[in-house]
């Protein structure tokens, strides 16, 4: 028993989502679900969550915290220097705030993203099927000891009932 | 689906008897302060209108992007556009205003005055009026030919209707973009005629837009929760929040832009206009307009699942409809008035033009089926998921 995995690969975002509410409704579970943009219907339907939402605005506070630290720093107690006879507490911090909001948000985020799906310069990408760097749809089921042959076998007829091109396992 | 609308008769008294207090309380204003009154009847007017374009606007853009999700709620940015007529009545009334609002109508101040001789070309009374009348000539007719092919797609189906109301709201929002902002320049920044903010207009169309998608989705939410629009599902109110949350975003993003270059710039005559609002009593509205417009529904609205729960939406909205009030007392008063009070006829002529607005509106959704019939979009509206 080498192969793990079933996936079924599709052509039409449709066809995709009628597959995995008919294999749902079945009773099977679903593991993970490729495709070339993000679907809002697939991560309801997998009932996925996740946390990097939380983790952006955390790290969005965090870099408001910082900048607003460090410009506090440079232009009011390191070097206080009076220009224009603004404040030196001034309300121009907002555009640099905003801008660094944003760009400490979305680097922290992205980060931590590779971090999570643990994607590093060098690691060797693992592609289920060629496809799924092109425009096609996966949906990949584990197996696992509680999915008996008839089970597989009736996995196998939905997955190629609701249009599937092709279903390879690995 | 069928289900219409009805226009109950304890809820037309309410809206009589709000109009009522409206009617006694502006006698009241006019008795006690004429000043005030007018610029209290300007406020209110240009409050409802500014709602009934920012509505227009939304269902002209629904049609310019062919949205399918919002097609269902069609009617109710429909109901809004009855008002704009009712808006050109009182405005006209507003005319015999002019003097006690608008310093440059007056021909003695303009003689020893050399920069309102200066914009006397464009700031006179019988241009104003001109212009006056082509704005209303152009939103009326663009929205009335909106009304009545949705009128006929009703009775006749097809797309010939839907391509014709897509051609007349890409003319709509063109000419909005012109007649609108001459529109908050003439009425709104021509109270303090030395100043002047090209963002203005901007600011002022994007607030009208802001809140008219804002009441928009708070009559979805009522009629909603009366059990009208039963297919409505996360998605639909995920959409309306999104709008409120982009807008308040947008809104913030103008209204900063304004003062921060008028600020860094540090021109007096510029400033002055901020000075103003920056004196003690002007003060409370001034950051309360920030906090209510923006920091609430930006801070309340980042989360999807706050966005989500139509009672927090209508929290919101509560809060935004204080929050164009405010705005627009910042820009009214302090030239018009020059006075901080806010009085009893301030809120009773508030709630005599909410009266009038809501009995508009009720009227003219109970006329016809809540769901529109043969929009092209409508079933993907009812079967509207996130995708």
């Amino acid at each position: 028993m080498t192969n793990k995995m079933i996936i079924g690969v599709y052509d039409d975002e449709g066809m995709l989502m009628s597959s995995i509410r008919q294999i749902q409704e079945k009773g099977f579970t679903i593991n993970d679900v490729y495709s070339p943009y993000p679907i809002h219907e697939v991560f309801e339907a997998l009932k996925i969550k996740t946390r990097l939402p939380l983790a952006a605005f955390l790290y969005s506070t965090f870099g408001m915290l910082a900048t607003f630290a460090f410009l506090y720093w440079t232009s009011v107690v390191n070097y206080p220097l009076v220009f224009g006879g603004k404040p030196q507490n001034t309300l121009s911090f907002v555009v640099i705030l905003f801008v660094m909001i944003i760009n400490i948000g979305c680097l922290f985020t992205i980060i931590t993203f590779f971090v999570r799906e643990k994607k590093y310069p060098g690691v060797k990408p693992e592609i289920l099927h060629p496809g799924v760097t092109d425009d096609k749809y996966l949906i990949v089921i584990q197996k696992d000891e509680k999915l008996s042959k008839n089970d597989l076998e009736s996995i196998n007829t939905l997955l190629k009932n609701n249009g599937a091109i092709e279903i390879t396992e690995k | 689906m069928e289900k219409k609308y009805s226009f109950s008769k304890s809820f037309k008294i309410v809206c009589i008897a709000l109009m009522a207090i409206g009617v006694i309380s502006i006698a009241i204003g006019f008795i006690s302060s004429p000043e005030k009154a007018w610029a209290d009847l300007l406020l209110n007017n240009y409050y409802f209108l500014s709602l009934a374009i920012g509505a227009s606007f939304f269902m002209a853009l629904q049609y310019i992007t062919q949205s399918g999700w919002s097609a269902a709620f069609k009617r109710i940015s429909e109901s809004f556009i009855p008002y704009i007529p009712v808006a050109a009545i009182i405005m006209f009334v507003l005319l015999f205003g002019t003097k006690s609002l608008y310093h440059w109508t007056h021909h003695e101040i303009i003689a020893t005055d050399p920069i309102l001789a200066h914009k006397e070309p464009y700031l006179n009374l019988p241009f104003f009026i001109i212009r006056m009348i082509f704005y209303f000539a152009v939103w009326i007719v663009l929205t009335q030919l909106l009304l009545k092919y949705s009128k006929k797609e009703d009775l006749e189906g097809g797309m010939t209707y839907f391509k014709k109301s897509e051609f007349v709201s890409k003319v709509y929002i063109f000419s909005l973009a012109l007649t609108f902002s001459l529109a908050s320049f003439d009425w709104i920044m021509s109270l303090e005629p030395h100043w002047y903010s090209t963002i203005f207009s901007l600011k002022n169309f994007i607030a009208a837009f802001f809140h008219g998608a804002a009441i928009i989705t708070l009559i979805i939410i009522i009629l909603h929760s009366y059990g009208y629009f039963p297919f409505i599902t996360n998605a639909h109110w995920a959409d309306l929040s999104k709008y409120i949350f982009i807008l308040s975003i947008v809104w913030g993003y103008f209204w900063f832009a304004e003062y921060l270059l008028i600020w860094y710039a540090n021109i007096p005559e510029e400033t002055i206009y901020f000075v103003k609002r920056l004196a003690f009593p002007w003060k409370i509205l001034f950051y309360g307009n920030i906090a209510i417009n923006w920091l609430v529904p930006f801070v309340v609205l980042l989360s999807n699942y706050f966005a989500r729960r139509k009672s927090i939406l209508a929290f919101v909205i509560v809060f935004l409809i204080i929050g164009q009030w405010i705005d627009l007392y910042l820009q009214i008063m302090p030239g018009a008035v020059g006075k901080f009070k806010i009085g009893i006829t301030d809120i009773g002529t508030f709630l005599g033009f909410t009266g009038l607005f809501i009995y508009l509106i009720a009227s003219s959704l109970s006329k016809r089926d809540l769901t529109p019939k043969n929009h092209p979009y409508l079933e993907e509206s009812l079967h509207h998921s996130m995708h």
